[in-house]
């Protein structure tokens, strides 16, 4: 096998980012598993994915011949078991410890290049943390089969000692050539305790004529009664591993059969049908139940007895099997497929599709008008279909770039769990919405924002324990993160139940810093927007998970830079909402096409207000081509994009101002040609010109021209800034919105 | 040809090419004067394998029914082990070996 040895290594070496991008995904879902299950610590299923991602890293990094990843994950698989078998019960402890080995999986994988990156302290730690894990599963191993049988007389759990295993075997067609032997399987089995039935599959065996008897067929089930546990049982089968399907199943009790043999029924109508089908009920029982049922027709649905529960009162029949076929026929109408399908695709390559889509756009704008040109109607009419199925790729493509924002939400569960310990504060976190979809580079650049707001809110909004008790509410604070889609946008919204923003300290200290001008009073708005000021900082004693004074500025600038707007709605003692709008896709915008000279631009209709009609040359600019306007008695400061950029043209008489609105407040942007609105694919601008101030980017029309795409944002700081600026901006917040 | 198939002494991975060969001549032969069913004896079998059993087992899927008429502990054993304990059926065999089978 040596002369394959470098392919292996190449291929290896060419599927390992595969698999640390697939671990990572594993070690997150483990991560939100674990906080999941503190919630809902019997939620059998939710337990089942745990045991399968830790399996799966554990798998992949063998694979790949992680051995410290194997080593450690198999620590944790051991302990994931026995919680599955219901030895051990998920309490914060184990919870903690478990988020620990998970942290520590993480940095094995990061880390599984670079054995240098493996320092004495890591060692120490996952030394340590191994330690804490068998002293958990060991401790539960040690068994008493005396107890455990006395145990299983009463019906009582048997939490240890002799069970029956149920074991299926199905032997690869190699086995007798690789020198192993089910026979010798089947006798060490046997061994391990006492077999209660055993059964091969002869059906398996071909006929004697078609036989190759150096082939193995055999495949057997095996119920054993033994003390051992399931690694020893699959020990029985660690030599023919590679090439047997075996399966070893924890013991049932009769309700719990009943529960399975429901889960596991193809297609499932009725409840009664269900229950009748697995022998929990019979069908006189239930004809006579269902007749009960009937006479309250006509009952309101509130107070009509569900049939679940007349079923479980008058026909005995166990909570636990009505509660697994209403899971089931809940499953069914929710039509959600028990395990979605997904293909693997390289960013890279669809941004690449995308970038073509946008190319295509254009140039289908651009055929449309030669088609015009050409007044040759059925090539129009092939046009206009043409481009009719241009927009439906692009929506679909586009469309593939989405991802639920859930992803992004669930991190920030330990992140909460872990600030809120750290703060002695209590808190019950909800996540609301998280299928909500939105672009995938938003989800990711979203996620610091959010997560600085997230801790914030902690931080500041929520008071601790005593304190809440004081104000007369619950000890623990509430923290809603939540998502939904608003036409063409998407609110994300965090929601907590704190002290809200205390606006006498905010404004004072707006005052003391010179963010607002000694004595004047903003608007209750204006005032809690000042949190978002460069420097301000309201927290009295700065700690190390926000309040730097840093953070809030840049979770505004980055939001803004997403094309996205923040909002606060805060009710001083009751709470603070947080409302974060984003657009649903960084990649076409509906702009609005406005013309200076030969140049073309393009504004977020979004950001447009209204446009006036201004006569032109007399106002006087200064070298950025700023002035001033009246408009309705307020002063409105005006950027003038001609001097701005230089543009030369003959000044025509009549000049428009588009009126927009940005996070400095209104201003103009004094134009020469409206063109209305444009659906704009945005393309980034190349580097040499990322300096130009005011500019975010560029688009194709269909003409071929290039137009600029205005960033309302930056050309706001821009014409806002000093001199006519500060005292215009103040006033200009301050007049009621005309939009 | 004999009445009943006699199984070799060694049932197993070395020999089972071997006593394929001889079990299939003796069973075309068998079919070929009529017999209802195959009588098969492990009264020699002194070791087995999976190879061996799922040489026998290969005789259930052909067209004759075939029984088990004698047999060694050893081969008793191994069809308790592996879920062949039906093949020792007390009707059919002549030894004590299979007593206490099921």
């Amino acid at each position: 096998m040596s002369y394959n040895t470098d392919s292996d290594q190449d291929f290896i070496a060419q599927a390992m980012p595969a698999f640390i991008s697939e671990a990572a995904e594993q070690i997150e879902a483990i991560e939100t598993l674990l906080l999941e299950l503190e919630e809902q610590p019997d939620n059998r299923e939710l337990l089942d994915s745990l045991f399968r991602c830790a399996h799966t890293v554990k798998g992949s990094a063998g694979i790949f011949g992680l051995h410290r990843v194997v080593e450690f994950t198999h620590h944790v698989e051991t302990l994931l078991d026995k919680m599955r078998d219901g030895d051990i019960a998920l309490n914060p402890e184990i919870s903690t410890l478990l988020l620990q080995c998970n942290d520590q999986i993480k940095f094995l994988v990061d880390t599984a290049a670079d054995e240098e990156a493996d320092t004495p302290e890591q060692k120490d730690t996952r030394a340590d943390l191994v330690v804490q894990l068998r002293a958990l599963t060991e401790s539960t191993s040690v068994s008493t089969p005396g107890v455990a049988l006395a145990g299983a007389a009463s019906g009582a759990p048997v939490a240890v000692g002799l069970r029956v295993w149920s074991i299926s075997a199905r032997f690869g067609m190699e086995t007798f050539r690789n020198g192993m032997d089910p026979l010798s399987i089947a006798r060490y089995l046997s061994g391990m305790g006492r077999v209660v039935f055993v059964r091969s599959g002869a059906d398996t065996v071909p006929a004697l004529v078609n036989l190759n008897p150096e082939s193995c067929y055999l495949s057997f089930t095996m119920e054993l009664e033994t003390a051992a546990t399931r690694e020893d049982i699959e020990g029985a089968f660690s030599f023919v591993l590679d090439d047997c399907q075996f399966d070893v199943e924890a013991p049932e009790t009769a309700e719990q059969k009943m529960a399975r043999a429901i889960e596991e029924m193809p297609e499932t109508p009725r409840l009664g049908d269900m229950l009748v089908s697995v022998g929990a009920v019979s069908q006189d029982k239930l004809d006579q139940v269902l007749s009960t049922q009937r006479q309250t027709r006509g009952m309101p649905a509130v107070s009509k007895p569900m049939l679940g529960d007349l079923l479980e009162a008058q026909a005995g029949v166990a909570p636990e099997v009505v509660a697994a076929a209403v899971a089931k026929q809940q499953k069914l109408r929710e039509n959600a497929p028990s395990e979605e399908r997904y293909i693997r695709v390289q960013a890279d390559r669809l941004d690449a599709v995308i970038n073509l889509l946008g190319e295509l756009v254009i140039a289908g704008a651009g055929a449309t008008l030669l088609a015009r040109e050409t007044h040759h109607e059925s090539l129009i009419e092939a046009n206009l279909q043409m481009n009719g199925l241009i927009e439906e790729i692009r929506n679909g493509t586009l469309g593939l770039r989405m991802v639920p924002v859930g992803e992004t939400f669930s991190r920030f569960r330990r992140v909460v769990r872990d600030t809120a310990s750290s703060l002695g504060k209590e808190v019950n976190f909800e996540i609301v919405g998280g299928e909500a979809e939105l672009d995938k580079s938003m989800v990711e650049k979203i996620a610091d924002p959010l997560m600085h707001l997230v801790r914030n809110s902690l931080d500041h909004g929520l008071e601790t324990p005593q304190e809440r008790v004081a104000a007369g509410k619950s000890r623990a604070g509430h923290l809603t993160l939540s998502a939904r889609h608003e036409t063409g946008a998407i609110l994300i919204r965090i929601d907590d139940d704190g002290r809200g923003i205390n606006r006498e300290r905010v404004l004072q200290r707006a005052w003391n810093r010179g963010l607002v001008e000694q004595g004047v009073v903003p608007s209750d708005n204006d005032i809690n927007m000042l949190i978002f000021e460069p420097g301000f900082s309201t927290a009295e004693q700065v700690t190390n998970l926000s309040g730097r004074g840093v953070g809030m500025d840049v979770v505004r600038r980055n939001i803004e830079a997403l094309r996205g707007s923040i909002r606060l709605n805060s009710v001083p003692g009751v709470g603070l909402q947080v409302d974060i709008r984003l657009p649903l896709t960084l990649a076409i915008i509906d702009g609005f096409l406005i013309g200076v000279g030969q140049s073309k631009f393009v504004l977020p209709l979004e950001s447009v207000v209204e446009v006036i009609e201004a006569a032109h040359q007399h106002v006087k600019v200064d070298d950025c081509g700023r002035h001033v306007l009246e408009l309705r008695g307020q002063i409105l400061p005006v950027v003038r994009l001609r001097t701005l950029y230089t543009i030369e043209s003959t000044l025509p008489d009549r000049v428009s101002v588009v009126v927009v609105n940005s996070s400095r407040g209104k201003f103009g942007i004094e134009v020469e040609v409206l063109m209305g609105q444009h659906q704009t694919v945005i393309k980034p601008l190349g580097r040499l010109f990322k300096a130009l101030r005011g500019i975010s980017g560029s688009s194709i029309l269909g003409s071929g021209e290039v137009a600029l795409i205005l960033d309302v944002g930056s050309l706001g700081d821009l014409v806002t800034l000093d001199g006519i600026a500060a005292s215009a901006t103040v006033q200009a917040s301050q007049s009621p919105q005309t939009a | 040809m004999s009445e009943r198939f006699e199984l070799p002494s060694e049932l197993n991975i070395y020999s089972v090419l071997e006593t394929r060969d001889t079990l299939l001549a003796w069973v075309t032969a068998q079919a070929s004067e009529g017999h209802d069913y195959l009588e098969v004896s492990a009264r020699d079998v002194g070791e087995v394998d999976g190879s061996g059993l799922q040489l026998v087992a290969s005789l259930s899927n052909m067209d004759t029914p075939w029984r088990l008429v004698e047999t060694s502990d050893a081969f008793a054993e191994a069809c308790r082990l592996m879920g062949f304990a039906h093949w020792l059926d007390k009707r059919y065999l002549k030894t004590g070996a299979g007593e206490g089978a099921l």
